[in-house]
C-alpha cells in the first residue's frame, strides 16, 4: 500500500483548469452521479418500460424519446473511466483487489461498499448532485447551496468516521 | 467569448465528444492524486492525509479565480454559465447522507469509477449501490417531492447571501484556503505517516500562498461585479431567458404532471 501519488496541490491546480475549461467551452461544470441514475433508468426502461415512464422521477430522464444515455454527463463519466484507466495503467496500478484496511474481511467490506453506494446514490439525487457536480462545480461559481452542501458532506463523514475506523485504519 | 457552446460554436454531438475529453482529463487527474484508493480518500476523516481537501479546495479556487478574471477580461459571459440553484434543506440532508456514504463506502461517485477501472471490486460494488440508491430515490420520490423542492432560494450565490461583491468573497476564500492549508498540514504532521505525505519546499508554498492572496486582493480592489456590464442579480435571472433562446426544444416541452423537471444542465 506504500504508493506515492502526485502532489495534491499540483493536481488541484490542474483539476481547477479542467473545470475552468469545461465552464469556458460548455458553460457548465463537471459531474457524474446523474450518469449512474441514467444508466439505472436505462436498465429499468429495458426491463419494465411502463414502470419507468410512470415514475415521476425516472420519466424525466426519458423525455424527448431519446435514450437516457445520450447525455453530456454520461459521456463525461465514460471519459473519466478511460482517463483513470490510462493513469492507472502508466503507473502500474491496475490490480484486481478489494481495497480495505488490514483488519477487515472481504465480504463485510463489500457489503459496506454496497451500503455506502446506496446512501450516496440516494443522497446525490436528493441534493441534485454529488461531490463533483454539486460541491466542486457549484463552489467554484460561489453558489450558496453548494458551499453548504460541501460543508455537510464533511460534517456527515467526520461525525460517523469513528464507526467505520476498523474498515480503513 | 465563452461559454463557446452557448454562443453556438459547436453542436450537441460535438459537445459529447468534448465531454469525453473533459472526462478523460478529470479521471486522469483523480487517479494521479491517488483517488482510486479508498484508504487514501478516507484518510482525511482520520486526520492522516488531507489530499482530498487540498485537491478540492485548490481546484475550486483556481476555477473561481479563472471565472472572475475571465469575466473581467470579457472572455466569458457568466450570465450564460449555468448556476446551480439552492434548495437548502435537501442539500443539507443530502450532504450529510453523502458524507456517511463516503466514509462507509470509501468513495464518492466519480472516484468509484476511477477505482473500478483500476481493478477494485469494491469500487464496482459501490457503483452498483449508487444505481440501486438512485432507483430507490425515484421509487419513493412521490413521498419526498415536498422535501425535495423545499428551501428553494433560487440560483443565489454567496455574494447575494452576504451582500458582498464577488471580488471580496474571492479574496476571503483565498485567505481561508491559505489558512486551511497551513492548519491541515500541521494536523497531518501530527497524525499522518510522514513517509507518505507529499514533500514540498516551504519556499514554493509561501510563494504560491502569496500569489493566491495577491490574485484575490486584486479582485477585491477591482470589483468584477462593477465592471461586468450586468450586475450580479440579473446575471442569475438571465439563465432562463438564455435557455429559451438557445434551446427552444427544451422549454417548449410541457411540464409533466408533477410540475418538476430536471433541467438539461443539471449538475452531477
Amino acid at each position: 500500500m506504500k504508493e506515492r501519488y502526485s502532489n495534491p496541490y499540483v493536481i488541484g491546480v490542474i483539476l481547477g483548469l479542467v473545470l475552468l475549461f469545461s465552464f469556458y467551452t460548455m458553460g457548465r461544470g463537471l459531474g457524474s452521479s446523474a450518469s449512474f441514475a441514467r444508466i439505472a433508468t436505462a436498465g429499468v426502461n429495458l426491463v419494465a418500460p411502463e414502470h419507468a415512464k410512470a415514475n415521476a422521477y425516472l420519466s424525466n430522464y426519458l423525455r424527448r424519446g431519446k435514450s437516457p444515455l445520450v447525455d453530456w454527463l454520461v459521456f463525461l463519466t465514460m471519459g473519466a473511466a478511460l482517463g483513470g484507466l490510462f493513469s492507472a495503467f502508466i503507473s502500474n496500478r491496475i490490480k484486481g483487489e478489494v481495497a480495505r484496511g488490514p483488519f477487515i474481511g472481504v465480504s463485510i467490506r463489500l457489503w459496506l461498499a454496497l451500503g455506502g453506494g446506496i446512501l450516496s446514490g440516494f443522497a446525490a439525487r436528493m441534493a441534485r448532485g454529488c461531490t463533483s457536480g454539486q460541491a466542486l462545480t457549484g463552489a467554484a461559481e460561489l453558489a450558496f447551496g453548494s458551499w453548504v452542501f460541501m460543508l455537510c458532506i464533511f460534517a456527515g463523514a467526520y461525525a460517523t468516521a469513528y464507526f467505520f475506523r476498523k474498515e480503513w485504519l | 467569448m465563452g461559454p463557446l457552446y452557448k454562443f453556438g460554436w459547436f453542436d450537441f454531438s460535438y459537445s459529447l465528444q468534448l465531454a469525453g475529453l473533459i472526462g478523460f482529463m478529470f479521471g486522469f487527474v483523480l487517479e494521479r492524486a491517488g483517488f482510486g484508493n479508498p484508504r487514501k480518500l478516507t484518510a482525511i476523516f482520520y486526520l492522516r492525509d488531507f489530499a482530498v481537501l487540498k485537491v478540492m479546495f485548490t481546484a475550486i479556487i483556481v476555477c473561481m479565480l479563472g471565472l472572475l478574471y475571465f469575466s473581467l477580461f470579457g472572455w466569458i459571459d457568466l450570465g450564460r454559465v449555468y448556476l446551480l440553484p439552492t434548495f437548502i434543506w435537501p442539500q443539507i440532508v443530502g450532504g450529510l447522507v453523502l458524507g456517511i456514504g463516503f466514509v462507509m463506502g470509501g468513495y464518492c461517485p466519480t472516484t468509484s469509477v476511477v477505482a473500478t477501472v483500476s481493478g477494485k471490486l469494491d469500487g464496482l460494488v459501490f457503483i452498483i449501490g449508487m444505481m440501486i440508491g438512485s432507483v430507490f430515490f425515484a421509487e419513493v420520490f412521490p413521498m419526498l417531492k415536498g422535501f425535495y423542492t423545499s428551501g428553494d432560494m433560487g440560483a443565489i450565490r454567496l455574494t447575494d447571501v452576504f451582500n458582498i461583491n464577488s471580488g471580496i468573497i474571492a479574496f476571503l476564500v483565498c485567505i481561508v484556503a491559505v489558512g486551511a492549508y497551513w492548519f491541515v498540514e500541521k494536523v497531518e504532521q501530527k497524525f499522518g505517516d510522514k513517509d507518505m505525505l507529499p514533500k514540498g519546499s516551504p519556499k514554493v508554498k509561501r510563494t504560491a500562498a502569496g500569489l493566491l492572496i495577491l490574485l484575490g486582493l486584486i479582485l477585491a480592489v477591482v470589483n468584477p461585479d462593477r465592471i461586468i456590464a450586468k450586475p450580479a442579480t440579473s446575471e442569475i435571472q438571465t439563465e432562463e431567458g438564455v435557455e429559451a433562446v438557445q434551446k427552444p426544444a427544451a422549454t417548449s416541452e410541457k411540464p409533466d404532471s408533477t410540475g418538476f423537471k430536471i433541467v438539461d444542465d443539471e449538475g452531477c
